[in-house]
């Protein structure tokens, strides 16, 4: 699946460059061009497969989904992997078929000109006969027509979905009110501004509370600030300075979920600001003047970005013993008793009397 | 049947484990004496045998026997500084089969529970999509859909545990999981809609509750099993459970089957969100810390008896039962030892085997009325064999809280009364 997708990128970047950007299309041209497809390929009325598929509504119908036609399995995974025809992915597709769809059974080598992959796109184009208007003018769609149609009973009419015409079209405005997550790359990040004195003040009035004074928590809320160089401890403090890897998730997720109760009523700034204190409570930055902004934010690293590393269970020792697990006599001597639950005796009981051990979990 | 009869007027359990069943049994030798007379439970004429009960209309929405009011979810308070970020149990030691009851499926939630009118709640995807788009509840029912039964245990699953034999009950060491039949439609398939950009390769999911839950997946599992859900065991997703609708992501930790889902973001890196980096990530005693380790490895666990549920029947035959799953796939055998390891017998798996889902597990045994040292060892059908608490931390140290899936001991006293130890 992946590979589908590496080399479906790759061809679409040598599709753009054959682009070169602007090209203009010409369905009539691309009517005399389609003639190296019509030995294999039917369209317009009453079109039926032949050695290839009809063409009808093909853009934007997902690769390898019409009823009747034997696809090669590598077209029916790649529909199922979700790739869908559009001007662009036609084009990368008719540029390299086998590039794109490794396995596809099209034995047709491919188009090698810019200009008659638009125009070839462009006539195939001018076969769409279901209402549904083409991802690329769906703009124009007005957006919240189709739910209010959807809700009155037997009007259900068809959505903007690229196979079972399923759903609507997001506008920007719903868009931006819901995508608000922040990658450590910077991407998302708001316009805006603030500095280590004004998160203080935020810090002092919405955060405190449970997150202590200085960020070394109350109770059993997280502690925020210390811990460096803990990690190998037997009581290990991971907090923001001394184990997260990424300051942008610090912006996101008090940006996402703080103050707890109150989720979302921060500014875009007072975001800056308390993030600029908590890399301040950390001493990540010593200067109380420090202004934290879109623009400097991902130059700020954080100290133990280094010490995450991927999933390796599967290569442990006890994974590869090598040998079938033992069955019979498979240890010496008998069981002797280490550690008792009942020694700690913090299980709950109805009633109450419950004791508390020195750590939980968060 | 299931201990719980007696234990919902019985003893607490740091009674018996101080003065052990003996009170208990003594109970059962009265019984016996009255039998000369008969059994009164079939002498005497029962309330329920002489007045008729209560009619149809009186439980619209039907609720277990008064007699099994202890088979409920419990939490442990000093284990989270608030309940509304918090975490409650599974009572395993009370069910029976692989199916969780709904309303006995643990809970775990970052902001309490979102109660979320379906009529206001969305779907949308965005992001590397050749069409963003937004669904209603009422468009999701119009996808072919889907039905798959599977596990679902949090990553922090026996996280207590690390450090050595902590709570007493196999509720509280391995509670965070349940097993139920979800209804829902391919995430493929709804993708397939907005239709995926070249060199999108991620997934972010994200929930409609306080905490506005996200996670980041990698897009070959979100094309290749994972669903959206919208019932669980025939009836709409409980609340609790991510009503209307939630990401099912089999065999995978349970923090990325995201509740309450509204929104799918295509990208094509990880977005590194706090329940990705600063949790759910596993530190090693080295001071590294192993990141997406998103698969849940073999395990099992011995649910009766266990300290809930003591043997309260005296010696001759005993039911040894448990449950048994793997993120990789099926269960192929489950072995149970009696004594702490050094020989160890294949129990029976009955019901279903279905991958990513609970295996049950019997091992029928005549206790001879010695002390046991009871532990149950998973093997899954890629040959990964449960391993020891030792084993793992000896690879891992102490501090993972993540993925603790050792083996676990349970001692059976010569009065039957269970506890959670740890063994050499």
């Amino acid at each position: 699946m992946l590979k589908f997708l590496e080399a479906t990128a790759i061809a679409a970047v040598a599709a753009a460059a054959l682009c070169g950007g602007a090209v203009a299309q010409d369905a009539g041209a691309g009517k005399r061009t389609f003639a190296k497809c019509a030995a294999c390929h039917a369209v317009g009325p009453g079109a039926r497969h032949r050695v290839g598929p009809e063409l009808n509504d093909l853009i934007g119908r997902t690769a390898g989904s019409i009823e009747g036609y034997r696809y090669s399995p590598a077209m029916t995974k790649a529909g199922q992997g979700g790739l869908v025809w559009t001007a662009e992915t036609l084009q990368s597709y008719l540029a390299d078929p086998k590039a794109v769809v490794p396995g596809t059974k099209m034995t047709f080598a491919g188009l090698k000109k810019a200009d008659e992959l638009a125009n070839i796109v462009a006539y195939l184009g001018t076969f769409a006969t279901t209402a549904a208007a083409p991802p690329s003018a769906a703009e124009a769609t007005p957006p919240l027509a189709a739910p209010a149609a959807a809700a009155t009973p037997g009007a259900a009419t068809p959505g903007a979905g690229h196979v079972l015409r399923l759903g609507r079209q997001a506008t920007p405005e719903e868009i931006a009110a819901w995508d608000i997550d922040i990658r450590p790359d910077g991407l998302g990040l708001p316009k805006g501004k603030g500095t280590v004195a004004q998160g203080g003040e935020i810090y002092e009035a919405k955060c405190a509370a449970c997150h202590g004074g200085f960020g070394e928590s109350v109770g059993r809320w997280p502690v925020l600030a210390g811990g460096q160089d803990t990690l190998q401890n037997d009581r290990p403090e991971k907090t923001i300075g001394s184990y997260w890897p990424f300051l942008s998730t610090v912006y996101d997720y008090v940006r996402r979920a703080m103050p707890f109760g109150d989720a979302r009523s921060l500014s875009d700034d007072d975001v800056y600001a308390l993030t600029a204190y908590l890399l301040y409570l950390n001493d990540i930055v010593t200067d109380e003047n420090f202004v934290l902004s879109d623009e400097n934010f991902t130059a700020v690293k954080m100290p133990n970005a280094a010490n995450f590393i991927d999933d390796d269970r599967a290569q442990e020792a006890h994974y590869h013993t090598g040998a079938a697990p033992c069955m019979t006599a498979c240890r010496p001597g008998t069981a002797t008793i280490k550690t008792h639950a009942a020694v700690l005796d913090v299980t709950p009981e109805e009633g109450g009397d419950d004791r508390q051990p020195a750590a939980g979990i968060q | 049947m299931s201990q719980s009869n007696e234990s919902a007027q019985g003893p607490s359990r740091r009674r018996l484990l101080k003065a052990g069943l003996a009170g208990t049994l003594a109970g059962g030798l009265v019984t016996g004496r009255a039998l000369a007379a008969g059994d009164p439970a079939i002498t005497d004429i029962q309330d329920w045998n002489r007045y008729s009960g209560p009619g149809v209309d009186a439980q619209p929405y039907g609720t277990p026997s008064p007699y099994e009011k202890t088979v409920i979810r419990r939490n442990v308070p000093w284990l989270t500084a608030d309940p509304v970020s918090s975490v409650n149990f599974t009572p395993l030691h009370a069910l029976d089969g692989i199916i969780t009851p709904n309303g006995l499926c643990f809970e775990r939630h970052h902001a309490g529970v979102a109660e979320i009118d379906p009529a206001a709640h969305r779907l949308m995807i965005n992001g590397l999509v050749e069409t963003p788009l937004v669904f209603t509840m009422a468009d999701l029912a119009r996808f072919p859909r889907t039905n798959r039964i599977y596990f679902l245990e949090c990553a922090a699953n026996s996280g207590m545990e690390w450090r050595g034999a902590q709570l007493n009950g196999c509720q509280f060491t391995h509670g965070m999981v349940h097993c139920v039949m979800y209804t829902g439609v391919p995430l493929r398939a709804v993708l397939a809609e907005a239709g995926l950009k070249p060199g999108a390769t991620w997934l972010l999911a994200e929930g409609a509750d306080a905490a506005a839950m996200t996670r980041s997946i990698p897009l070959e599992k979100a094309l290749d099993d994972c669903m959206i859900a919208f019932a669980m065991n025939g009836e709409a997703l409980r609340p609790e459970q991510g009503y209307p609708i939630r990401l099912v992501v089999p065999g995978w930790e349970g923090n990325m089957w995201v509740k309450w889902l509204r929104r799918l973001e295509l990208g094509d890196q990880p977005w590194q969100q706090r329940e990705e980096t600063s949790k759910y990530t596993d530190l090693l005693a080295s001071g590294k810390a192993r990141r997406f380790t998103w698969a849940m490895e073999v395990k099992s666990v011995i649910t009766s008896p266990s300290p809930q549920a003591p043997v309260r029947h005296g010696r001759g035959r005993l039911v040894i039962s448990g449950l048994a799953w793997t993120g990789n796939g099926r269960i192929a055998q489950v072995d149970v030892t009696i004594d702490g390891g050094r020989n160890w017998t294949a129990a029976r798996i009955d019901g279903p085997s279905l991958p990513h889902a609970l295996h049950r597990f019997y091992l029928e045994h005549d206790w001879d009325g010695s002390a046991l040292f009871l532990q149950s060892r998973a093997i899954d059908e890629k040959g990964y064999v449960q391993p020891t608490k030792d084993a793992l931390r000896a690879a891992r140290g102490s501090n993972s809280i993540y993925h603790n899936n050792g083996i676990q001991t349970w001692y059976v006293g010569t009065d039957g009364v269970v506890e959670n130890v740890e063994i050499s």
